[in-house]
C-alpha cells in the first residue's frame, strides 16, 4: 500500500486554482522532489499533504484514510503523529533554546523527554550547542535544529519546504547529507524546492506548472 | 517618496496605527479630564465650603471715624447701614464670586415677659436695580447663608410670597420651651411697639440661634424704628487660599509695590475682596470672619493638591501607556523596517520615517482624545458636583506638548532597537 | 512532577523571562494599572480621616454645656471625655465666664487655658504675644478698640460685690471698701491687674472677650467653680461624633454634649464630594488603564502569531495554546498587581506625606483586590486576542514571507 495517493485534486483560492486537477501517488520509504518556478503551486501541495490545508475538490488518501473531509482536530492529530515538517524559514521559537524548541514537538505529540530531545540533536549534529537560543545560530544550525524537531516523534514522512533556501553551500550539504541518511533508515521524504541541485538528490522528481503535473520521472542521478 | 512611503504603511498597518492612536487618544482624554478636574476643583469645592457660612461681615466703621472722615448725615445712625448700599456688592469686581449676602438687625424683644433675640434678615430677597445702564438682579439672603439649619416642621419662610402679616421662623430650643410650633401666632414687643408674627417653620441650628427668632428685615425695621437701615451684613464669597502676598496685604495695603498691589487687586484673595468692599462702601468696614477663611484656604489647597498628585499620578500612567504601545508597535514592525535598510535606507532616514507616521497618528489620536477627555471631565463634573467643569484653553495646549514628547520619548527604544537592526538577521532569523 | 507540566512551566518561564523586553512593557502596563488602583484605593478610603483632621482648623465641632443649671466639674468633663478615642481628640478647651469691668466699661472675662485654645481654635489671629503665664490677657480686637486697648498696656479688671455679714474680706488680697451713699450697703471692689501680651483677631464675637488664664478668673471671682462650656474637637466623621454625643449623654448626667451642626454638617458634604471625586476619577483612570492593558496584550499577542502557527503545526489543540498563552498572561497579571500593590502603597504614601503631612492608613484588603483585578482584566485582555489568533490557519502563517 502507498503512503499517500493524491486523487484528482484541486484548490481554487479565490477565482485562482492553485492546483489543477492534480494526482500523485507517493510510496512507503520513497524520496520525492516536487519542483517548479514559484507560483506553480508547490507551496499549496505541500500544505494539502502535509494536512495543513483541504483541498477544494479531490481526495487525499493517507495510509488507507481519506483525510480530505476529516475534521480539523483530526488533520492536527495526523500530522502531529506522522509528518514532520521542515521550513524554509526554520519557524523555531525563539525564546526557547534549541533543546527547548526539540522538546515542544514531543509536549505536543506525546511526552517531553529532554535526553531524546538531546539524542535528536545530536544526530543533526548539534549536541554541543543545544542550550543555545535561535538568534544564537546560524541559518543552517537554525535549520538542523527544525529537522531535529521534525524527526523527534519518528515520523513516517518528512515534509520539507525549500529546507534549503536559507543556507549557504556548506550547510546545504550538511542538511541533504541528513536526508540521505534518513532516506537510508526508511522515512519517506518530500522536499519542495525550486533549487535543482537539491531536487537532484531525490529518487523522483515532480514538476509542476500552472497547478499541473507537467512531469513525474524517476531520478536517473540518485545515488540511494 | 517618502510620503508614499508614509502613506503605504498607514493603508498598510491602519490597524497597528488605529491601536496606537487609540492609546493616545486614551492618555490624551485622561490628561484632559485630570488636567481640568484639578484647574476647577478649587471652585467646585470652594462653591461647597460656602456651606459653612459667610466668610465675610460687613459693619458700619466706627462712630469716631465716621466723623473725623465723613460729613455725617444727621438722619444715619452711626451703629447702622443702609439697606440700598448692598447694591454696590453686585457692582464691585470680584462680585461674580459673592455667592450670597444678606443684611442682618439683632434686637432683643419680649415673649412672654422673657427676653428673647430676635433677628431681622433677607431670606430669599430678590435685589434688582440699574446703575450706569446696566441691570443687576440676584435673589439672595440668609436660607443659603444658614445651608446646615434643618428644617423641623413647617416650612422656610418665603419672603416672596408673604402677601400681608409678618412671619417668622422660631429656633428648636426656643419652640420647645414655649410649645411652639408652625402655624402657630406669635406676639413679641419691645419698649416702643409690638408685632404679631405667623410662625412658618421651626428650624434646628446646633448652636446659639436655636434660641432665635428669625423674621424678616423689614419686620424688625419697623418693631425698631430703623427703616431701610441694618446692624451688619453677612458675605459669602469663593475666595483663593491666603498665601504670603494676602498675609502682606492684610497687614496694610499701602505697603504692597505696585506690581504686587495689582496682583493682590486681582486675586480673590478674602482681604482683597473685603478691600473692595469698603471701597465701594466707604462707610463700612468689612473683616474676614477668619474662622471660615482660614479653614477654607487651608482645605482648599489640600485638595489642590491632592488633586494635582493624583493627576500627576493619571500623566505618568498615561505616558507609560502611549510610549509602550509606540514602542511594541516599532517592535512588530521591525522586519520592514530591516528591509528598508537591507535596500539601502540610511539610518536616519528609517527614524525619519518612523517618527512622522507615529507623531501624525499621535495628533489624530489627540484631537480625539481631547474630546473624549472633555466628555470624561463632564461626567465627573457632573457626578460629584452637579455642575459641569469649565474646559481651561491652557489644558489644550499643555496636553499636546505632553503627548507630542511622550510619543517622541516612547519612539527612543523603538528608534534605537531600529538602530541596532541588522537587516540579514531579522530577514533570515525567522520572527 | 509530570514531564509534560514541567515543560508547560518551563515554557511558560522561558516565554516570561527570555522575552524580558517585551513582557516588561506589558509588565509595565499592568503595574500602572495595580499601582492606580492600590494607591488610589487607599487614597479613598484614607481621604475622610485625613481630610477631618484638616477640617479641624475650623475649631471645635463639639460642645459641652451642664446639662441643669450650674458648672461643668472637671470629673465630669474626664468622664465624658473619656468616650472619645484618645487619637481623635484633637483638644479641648473649658471657658469659665466671669463679668466684671475694664476703664469703668462692663467686659466679659473668660478663663481659658492657653495651650489648649491653638487646639480648639487655631484660626485665632494675635497681634503681639500669646500669655503663657498668670496675669497676662488677650485682649478681644472689639474690646480693645471700644477701650483704647493695646498690646503692652497694663489694664486692671475689677469684681465689684456686695460684702455681707457672713464674709470674711479681710482674705481677699487687693481690695477697696465703700459704702454706697443711696442705700448705706457695703461694697468691695477686688482688683486683678492683667499686662495685654496680644489683641485677638477672628472676625466673630471672640472679638467681644478678655482672655485671662483660669486661675485668674478663679481669683477674681473669689470663687473656685466649674467651667461654663467647654469646646472640644474631634476628628471624626459626623456619624461617629454623633454616636459618641449619644454615648456621653446616656453615661454622663451632668453634662450635654452637643454637635456643633454649622461645623459637622458643612465637612461630612465637602467629604463626601471629595470621596466621590477621588472614586470617579480612580473609575475613569482605572477603564483607561485597562484598555491601555488590553491593547498591549492584543499587541504582544499579535506579534506571536507565527509561534501559534508553528504550535498548531506541530498538532497543538486550540486548547493547549490557549491555556499557555493564558497562563503566561495570568502570570504576569499577578506578578503587576503584586508590584502594584506595593508601588501603590508607596504613591499613597507619598501622597499623605505631601498632602497631609501624616502616613497613610495601610489597608492590606487592598493587595488581594489589586492581584486579583490585575490578574482578571490581563486573562480577559489575553483571552480575547488569543481566541481570535489560534484560529489562525497554520498554512498561511507559515508559508515563506
Amino acid at each position: 500500500m502507498s503512503l499517500l495517493e493524491l486523487k484528482n485534486i484541486s484548490k481554487i483560492y479565490g477565482g485562482l486554482k492553485a492546483l489543477d486537477n492534480v494526482s500523485l501517488r507517493i510510496e512507503k520509504g520513497e524520496w520525492i522532489a516536487i519542483m517548479g518556478p514559484s507560483g506553480s503551486g508547490k507551496s499549496t501541495m505541500m500544505n494539502i499533504v502535509g494536512a495543513l490545508d483541504k483541498p477544494t475538490s479531490g481526495e487525499v488518501i493517507f495510509d488507507g484514510r481519506d483525510i480530505s473531509k476529516e475534521s480539523n482536530k483530526r488533520l492536527t492529530e495526523l500530522h502531529r503523529d506522522k509528518i514532520g515538517l521542515v521550513f524554509q524559514q526554520f519557524h523555531l521559537i525563539n525564546y526557547l533554546n534549541a533543546v527547548e524548541n526539540v522538546m515542544v514537538a514531543q509536549y505536543y505529540h506525546s511526552m517531553p523527554d529532554e535526553k531524546e530531545a538531546l539524542e535528536a540533536l545530536e544526530r543533526v549534529g548539534l549536541a554541543e550547542r543545544a542550550r543555545h537560543l535561535p538568534s544564537q545560530l546560524s541559518g543552517g544550525e537554525q535549520q538542523r535544529v527544525c529537522i531535529a524537531r521534525a524527526l523527534i516523534n519518528s515520523p513516517e514522512l518528512i515534509l520539507a519546504d525549500e529546507p534549503t533556501g536559507n543556507l549557504d553551500e556548506a550547510n546545504e550539504n550538511i542538511v541533504l547529507e541528513i536526508f540521505r541518511q534518513l532516506h537510508k533508515e526508511g522515512t519517506s521524504l518530500i522536499v519542495v524546492t525550486h533549487d535543482p541541485e537539491v531536487g537532484e538528490e531525490a529518487q523522483r522528481i515532480v514538476r509542476l506548472e500552472h497547478g499541473k503535473v507537467i512531469s513525474d520521472q524517476k531520478n536517473e542521478l540518485f545515488k540511494g | 517618496m517618502f510620503f508614499r512611503m508614509v502613506r503605504g504603511t498607514f493603508r498598510r498597518q491602519w490597524k497597528k496605527m488605529l491601536m496606537i492612536a487609540v492609546t493616545v487618544a486614551l492618555g490624551a482624554s485622561i490628561a484632559t479630564a485630570m488636567l481640568n478636574v484639578m484647574l476647577g476643583v478649587g471652585d467646585k469645592i470652594n462653591a461647597e465650603l460656602k456651606a459653612y457660612g459667610s466668610n465675610i461681615t460687613v459693619v458700619p466703621q466706627s462712630e469716631a471715624v465716621i466723623s473725623k472722615l465723613y460729613e455725617v448725615d444727621d438722619e444715619v445712625r452711626p451703629d447702622y447701614l443702609k439697606e440700598e448700599r448692598l447694591n454696590e456688592l453686585l457692582t464691585i469686581f470680584w462680585a461674580n464670586n459673592i455667592t450670597d449676602f444678606a443684611p442682618v438687625t439683632e434686637t432683643s424683644v419680649k415673649l412672654d415677659n422673657d427676653d428673647v433675640k430676635l433677628v431681622g434678615s433677607w431670606f430669599d430677597h430678590h435685589l434688582e436695580f440699574v446703575k450706569k445702564g446696566t441691570t443687576y438682579q440676584r435673589d439672595t439672603g440668609i436660607i443659603n447663608l444658614r445651608s446646615w439649619w434643618d428644617l423641623k416642621n413647617g416650612e422656610w419662610l418665603d419672603e416672596q410670597a408673604i402677601s400681608s402679616g409678618d412671619c417668622c421662623m422660631v429656633g428648636s430650643e426656643l419652640a420647645k420651651a414655649k410649645n411652639i410650633s408652625a402655624g402657630d401666632e406669635i406676639t413679641v414687643k419691645n419698649e416702643n411697639n409690638a408685632v404679631t408674627l405667623k410662625v412658618t417653620g421651626i428650624y434646628e441650628a446646633g448652636d446659639d440661634e436655636d434660641n432665635y427668632i428669625y423674621t424678616t428685615l423689614s419686620t424688625v425695621q419697623k418693631l425698631t424704628n430703623t427703616d431701610g437701615l441694618f446692624q451688619k451684613a453677612e458675605v459669602s464669597a469663593i475666595t483663593s487660599p491666603d498665601d504670603e502676598l494676602a498675609v502682606k496685604a492684610a497687614k496694610n495695603p499701602s505697603l504692597l509695590t505696585g506690581d504686587e498691589y495689582d496682583l493682590w487687586y486681582c486675586t480673590a484673595y478674602v482681604s482683597s475682596i473685603c478691600f473692595q468692599i469698603q471701597e465701594a462702601i466707604p462707610e463700612a468696614s468689612a473683616t474676614a470672619v477668619l474662622k471660615i477663611a482660614d479653614s477654607e484656604g487651608k482645605i482648599l489647597e489640600k485638595t489642590e493638591l491632592l488633586m494635582s498628585l493624583i493627576t500627576l499620578m493619571s500623566l505618568i500612567g498615561a505616558t507609560l501607556g502611549i510610549s509602550n504601545l509606540v514602542t511594541s508597535g516599532v517592535m512588530e514592525r521591525s522586519q520592514e523596517l530591516a528591509l528598508l535598510k537591507a535596500v539601502g535606507a540610511k539610518n536616519g532616514q528609517v527614524t525619519g520615517l518612523v517618527l512622522t507616521e507615529t507623531i501624525m497618528t499621535a495628533i489624530l489620536g489627540t484631537v480625539g482624545g481631547y474630546f473624549l477627555g472633555y466628555a470624561f471631565a463632564q461626567v465627573i463634573g457632573h457626578t460629584v458636583f452637579s455642575s459641569s467643569i469649565d474646559m481651561n484653553g491652557m489644558v489644550a495646549f499643555i496636553v499636546s506638548v505632553l503627548i507630542v514628547a511622550v510619543t517622541l520619548v516612547g519612539s527612543i527604544p523603538a528608534i534605537r532597537i531600529v538602530l541596532r537592526l541588522r537587516p540579514s538577521e531579522v530577514l533570515h532569523g525567522g520572527h | 512532577m509530570n514531564k509534560k507540566r514541567m515543560m508547560f512551566i518551563r515554557m511558560i518561564a522561558a516565554s516570561l523571562v527570555r522575552r524580558r523586553s517585551r513582557m516588561i512593557i506589558a509588565l509595565l502596563s499592568i503595574v500602572v494599572g495595580g499601582t492606580i488602583l492600590s494607591g488610589l484605593g487607599m487614597i479613598y478610603y484614607d481621604v475622610p480621616r485625613q481630610m477631618s483632621s484638616q477640617f479641624r482648623s475650623y475649631g471645635a465641632n463639639i460642645i459641652i454645656t451642664p446639662s441643669k443649671d450650674s458648672f461643668i466639674e472637671d470629673d465630669d468633663l474626664l468622664s465624658g471625655l473619656s468616650f472619645f478615642p484618645q487619637e481623635e481628640l484633637e483638644g479641648y478647651t473649658p471657658y469659665r465666664y466671669e463679668n466684671t469691668s475694664v476703664h469703668n466699661m462692663p467686659v466679659t472675662l473668660a478663663g481659658i487655658d492657653f495651650d489648649s485654645v491653638q487646639k480648639t481654635s487655631p484660626y485665632w489671629r494675635i497681634n503681639g504675644g500669646r500669655p503663657t503665664s498668670d496675669g497676662e490677657a488677650l485682649v478681644g480686637a472689639k474690646v480693645a478698640e471700644r477701650l483704647g486697648i493695646s498690646a503692652g498696656d497694663d489694664i486692671s479688671a475689677v469684681n465689684s460685690f456686695e460684702v455681707t455679714d457672713d464674709m470674711d474680706i479681710s482674705k481677699i488680697p487687693d481690695y477697696e471698701m465703700y459704702t454706697s451713699p443711696d442705700t448705706g450697703e457695703q461694697f468691695c471692689d477686688h482688683e486683678l491687674s492683667l499686662k495685654v501680651t496680644g489683641i485677638l483677631q477672628t472676625g466673630g464675637s471672640e472679638e467681644e472677650y478678655i482672655y485671662v488664664s483660669l486661675s485668674d478668673v478663679a481669683d477674681l471671682a473669689l470663687t473656685d467653680r466649674g467651667y461654663d462650656i467647654v469646646e472640644v474637637s474631634v476628628a471624626a466623621t459626623q456619624d461617629r461624633l454623633s454616636s459618641y454625643i449619644e454615648t456621653i449623654n446616656s453615661n454622663v448626667f451632668n453634662i450635654s454634649a452637643k454637635l456643633v451642626k454649622r461645623v459637622t454638617a458643612s465637612e461630612s458634604t465637602v467629604l463626601t464630594k471629595l470621596q466621590s471625586l477621588v472614586f470617579i476619577v480612580t473609575a475613569v483612570v482605572l477603564v483607561l488603564t485597562m484598555i491601555c492593558v488590553a491593547t498591549t496584550m492584543t499587541a504582544v499577542i499579535a506579534e506571536r502569531r507565527r509561534e501559534i502557527g508553528l504550535r498548531k503545526a506541530l498538532g497543538a489543540y486550540n486548547s493547549s495554546i490557549v491555556g499557555q498563552f493564558l497562563t503566561e498572561g495570568l502570570v504576569l497579571g499577578a506578578i503587576g498587581g503584586i508590584l502594584g500593590s506595593i508601588l501603590g502603597y508607596v504613591f499613597a504614601q507619598i501622597v499623605s506625606q505631601n498632602v497631609f503631612g501624616s502616613s497613610i492608613m495601610f489597608r492590606p484588603v487592598l493587595i488581594p483586590i489589586t492581584i486579583a483585578a490585575s490578574v482578571l482584566v490581563t486573562g480577559i485582555a489575553c483571552l480575547i486576542p488569543i481566541k481570535s489568533a489560534v484560529e489562525v490557519d497554520p498554512a498561511l502563517v507559515l508559508k515563506g514571507e
